[in-house]
């Protein structure tokens, strides 16, 4: 059923690749063409291990291996996510029959363009994670001390909050949403790693915080002890690049992998936004 | 070090939360409230040109406390709108082209339509209200064919201003563009306020929203086609009936007398001689 049929005259002979490359962080990014022989049921990873492998272009020109991340190829762990034909998505996940069927003649793979290159299609995501830790994306529980049992939850809640807990952090909302752009912070000459780590984290806490970040405060506001803090996710998502600077292209829900209803989450924070700055300008 | 003056003690980022809730809040009070009005006023003309006279003298009423109500609820909204609107619209990068969602083009439109509406207002209000009444203000931008409309000679000098075809042509484009604007930051607003929040609710928003800017759409147009499709006949006769209406008005004490709001025969020069 995936596989394209080995009779149909559409099965090609070979794959050309076509490859946004770069060599180093802030450096001028290329194009690269590469082509391997066609097989049966491939995924993107696996094309890109044979251009690995085969460290050659298509005009046979010697080139270093492409370099790319992944990890549990199996779409839970987010870190093989890159464009792939215009569109951000996994690599384990794009199964190259199905890429073909909408355009054989190549597939075209770029590196996810919110977040900083560190080489290829490898980007640094620190701003996805640091965003989490903006909106305390955890329950305050320190296992100290026997608090009990849990807070009985209802199994509507339940069902509203698992969906929000799929999330992998892997970048595909954030990459696109129009309203997120990236953020590329350079180290000076002479500055500390702690330095320019604080004026990194200084650049990415009065960016958009994100959609993926938004919905894990919901979720975290709607857990039984995670909403301790529900106050202080709200402070955060009313502060400088907070809910408001969401600008409902709604893209995030439309390209998210796990199909986590983020616009609705997103409507949650906007209508739990309102009440909490209500609230609190009447209690000062 | 050096940065001491860091972006997040700026003031505008302490407060962007509240800002562009602003912003959101007098999109639709005043300024969608206010344009929903006016365009049902001036397609009021569609019935007869005293109909709207009669509007426009009511409009006019507060005299003096005029120029206070248009700065205070329509033009100082109407420029934070606009400026933090640009800001807005420069946050963004446009992707409507690489994700072909019809919510993403949505969002392409409204900061496209907005970005109209701001030049066409801009015009439009220096076109037929001038802006500034001051005496030597009006000197200037008067004989060029701006600040063209009279109020107690509403449908005539209105249909003076709107003959040719490149004013009425602005204007058609400029209503329809502040028109989506309004319908489609009704329906983000929702979302922004945390009105309509599920899917299904959002749905069932779109449709609502759509039959508001389908509605508005053509009272706008009805009121553009009101004010250019007389000619040179009706302003003739419409003055005439204007002048009637405002010098019983005037007897009867209902209408202010200010022959500053009156069509004048020297400054409409190029305008056909009765």
């Amino acid at each position: 059923m995936i596989a394209l049929d080995p009779e149909s005259a559409k099965r090609p002979e070979f794959i050309k690749v076509r490859i946004r490359r770069q060599d180093a962080p802030g450096q001028e990014p290329y194009w690269e063409l590469h082509q391997i022989p066609y097989e049966p049921e491939l995924n993107v990873i696996s094309v890109l291990q044979r251009i690995a492998a085969q460290a050659k272009t298509l005009d046979g020109k010697a080139v270093p291996p492409v370099a790319w991340d992944c990890g549990c190829l199996e779409e839970v762990c987010g870190s093989c996510t890159m464009q792939i034909n215009g569109r951000v998505r996994q690599s384990c996940s794009a199964l190259v029959d199905r890429l073909l069927e909408d355009n054989d003649d190549e597939i075209v793979l770029e590196p996810m363009s919110k977040f900083p290159v560190v080489r290829d299609l490898v980007v640094d995501r620190q701003r996805l994670f640091r965003s989490l830790k903006r909106v305390k994306a955890w329950v305050p529980v320190d296992s100290y001390y026997d608090m009990g049992p849990g807070e009985r939850q209802l199994r509507a809640k339940q069902e509203q909050n698992y969906p929000l807990s799929e999330c992998m952090s892997c970048g595909c909302c954030v990459e696109a949403c129009p309203q997120y752009t990236k953020i590329e912070l350079k180290q000076k000459d002479g500055e500390s790693d702690e330095a320019f780590e604080a004026r990194k984290n200084e650049a990415f806490d009065e960016a958009f915080v994100g959609p993926n970040a938004i919905s894990q405060a919901m979720l975290f506001n709607n857990h039984p002890t995670g909403k301790a803090l529900a106050s202080e996710r709200m402070d955060a998502l009313t502060g400088a690049g907070g809910i408001q600077a969401c600008g409902n292209a709604q893209n995030c829900v439309a390209v998210c992998p796990k199909e986590i209803p983020l616009t609705t989450s997103i409507a949650r924070a906007g209508r739990a936004a309102t009440v909490h700055v209500i609230k609190k300008w009447f209690e000062k | 070090m050096s940065t001491s003056a860091t972006n997040a003690e700026s003031f505008f980022l302490r407060h962007e939360f509240a800002i562009r809730r602003m912003h959101s809040l007098l999109g639709i009070v005043p300024l969608g409230l206010y344009m929903v009005i006016h365009l049902t006023t001036n397609a009021s003309l569609l019935n007869a040109p005293e109909t709207f006279q009669r509007a426009v003298f009511m409009i006019h009423s507060p005299g003096k406390l005029l120029p206070l109500i248009e700065w205070g609820f329509i033009f100082a909204p109407l420029v934070f709108h606009a400026g933090l609107g640009v800001w807005i619209s420069k946050t963004g990068k446009l992707n409507s082209q690489q994700y072909r969602y019809a919510s993403n083009r949505r969002y392409t439109w409204q900061r496209v339509t907005g970005i109209i509406a701001l030049v066409y207002l801009f015009f439009h209000i220096l076109h037929l209200h001038g802006w500034f009444h001051a005496d030597f203000w009006l000197a200037i931008v008067r004989p060029v064919g701006f600040g063209s409309f009279r109020p107690y000679n509403a449908a005539s000098s209105l249909v003076a201003a709107m003959q040719g075809f490149v004013w009425p042509t602005f204007y058609l484009v400029g209503v329809l563009a502040c028109v989506y604007h309004l319908a489609n930051g009704l329906w983000t607003s929702g979302i922004t306020w945390g009105l309509w929040i599920s899917p299904t609710a959002q749905a069932r928003a779109t449709k609502i929203c759509t039959a508001i800017g389908i509605g508005l759409a053509v009272v706008g147009v009805s009121a553009w086609w009101a004010a250019v499709s007389p000619g040179e006949k009706e302003i003739i006769e419409w003055r005439q009936v204007e002048d009637r209406m405002y010098e019983v008005g005037v007897e009867a004490g209902i209408v202010a007398e200010d022959e500053h709001k009156r069509y004048e025969e020297q400054d409409m020069g190029e305008l056909p001689a009765s």
